[in-house]
């Protein structure tokens, strides 16, 4: 690849975009290319720059005040929230009259849910294994695999699963411990 | 039951309706961890029969080493952490002259997806898309050299 491919391929790669052998290609260009490899350092830089404007120029926008104007350009509300559920209340209470067991039962299955939602919010954070479960299993999913080595073989452990791509210039595997 | 009995009952109940729902707000979990930033991890470690000495930094690999690798002695030559956003590659020297770039792409399924290249010298020994538990390791190892094989565990996990 020359530097003329590289350089029209440079911004996709620094994307992630490319597809296996083009990306190989870049990137094997770019660690014996000093000037494709400032090109990469410079978009890096670049994006770092966009990225602390952007950040920034977000931090310096004052939404300090932003409700209390999207509250005066609403206008004065017509009913407060405790007039409301008064009327509600009152409305209740001569159209449709809640029997004692639905009251109950909304009770209930209120705080059935309230602890429900705190058990599931609270078991993982608090659970002192989490840490060490997560590094026993380190189930991987191979996508793809692509080598120029003669072979690469996929090997796990069963019980960590954790896996290996065994690397061998054999090409009949026998190298595979 | 009278009206006048059931209207603190009711209004109980409808004030722990309200608590819950609340409380469902206030517990909203956190932000997506692919929103933040990803630490990667690449580790050289050399094996060998040269010894029998097991470098302690390996200690959380120490059972997989044992039971994937007939080696007697294992030495962490190089680790090397870097935090990079998502899309972003970021690469790695490692010694003997190999290379690693790694790209995450995406955290979905509470795995981390990423492309995954070691280079050795002109010659791309593993090009890979690999979907890693988060806070997972994997290995690529070989080829075998006289004096042994080295090892690369890569692992990455997500920064909030």
């Amino acid at each position: 690849m020359t530097c003329r491919d590289a350089a029209a391929l440079l911004p996709l790669f620094f994307d992630g975009e490319l597809d296996a052998n083009q990306m190989r290609a870049v990137a094997l260009h770019s660690t014996r290319c000093l000037d494709c490899e400032t090109a990469l350092r410079q978009l890096e830089r670049l994006q770092d720059l966009v990225s602390v404007h952007v950040a920034t120029a977000v931090d310096e926008v004052d939404l300090s005040s932003f409700w209390s104007d999207v509250e005066r350009r609403l206008g004065p509300t017509s009913v407060s929230w405790r007039e409301r559920l008064r009327a509600w209340w009152g409305e209740r209470d001569t159209a449709w009259a809640i029997p004692a067991w639905p009251a109950l039962a909304a009770v209930g299955a209120a705080i059935a849910i309230g602890l429900a939602l705190a058990a599931r919010v609270q078991t993982p954070t608090t659970h002192p294994d989490a840490g060490q479960v997560a590094t026993r299993d380190n189930a991987a999913v191979l996508d793809s695999l692509d080598t120029d080595a003669p072979s690469v073989a996929v090997l796990s452990d069963p019980e960590t699963r954790t896996m290996v791509l065994w690397v061998s210039d054999d090409d009949s595997v026998g190298d595979v411990p | 039951m009278s009206g006048a009995g059931l209207r603190p009952l009711a209004m109980f109940g409808g004030v722990v309706v309200l608590a819950t729902a609340v409380a469902a707000q206030v517990v909203e979990p956190a932000a997506s961890p692919s929103a933040g930033r990803v630490e990667v991890r690449v580790g050289a470690v050399l094996a060998s029969n040269a010894s029998k000495e097991f470098d302690t930094r390996l200690a959380a690999l120490h059972r997989q080493f044992n039971a994937l690798f007939p080696y007697s002695s294992y030495r962490l030559v190089k680790e090397e952490r870097q935090q990079v956003r998502w899309g972003e590659r970021v690469g790695f020297d490692i010694p003997g002259g190999r290379y690693v770039v790694v790209i995450p792409k995406e955290y979905k399924n509470e795995r981390v997806a990423m492309k995954v290249m070691v280079l050795e010298g002109a010659r791309p020994i593993v090009d890979t898309a690999v979907s890693l538990r988060n806070h997972g390791t994997f290995l690529v190892a070989g080829p075998r050299e006289q004096e042994g094989v080295l090892i690369l565990s890569i692992g990455a996990e997500t920064v909030p």
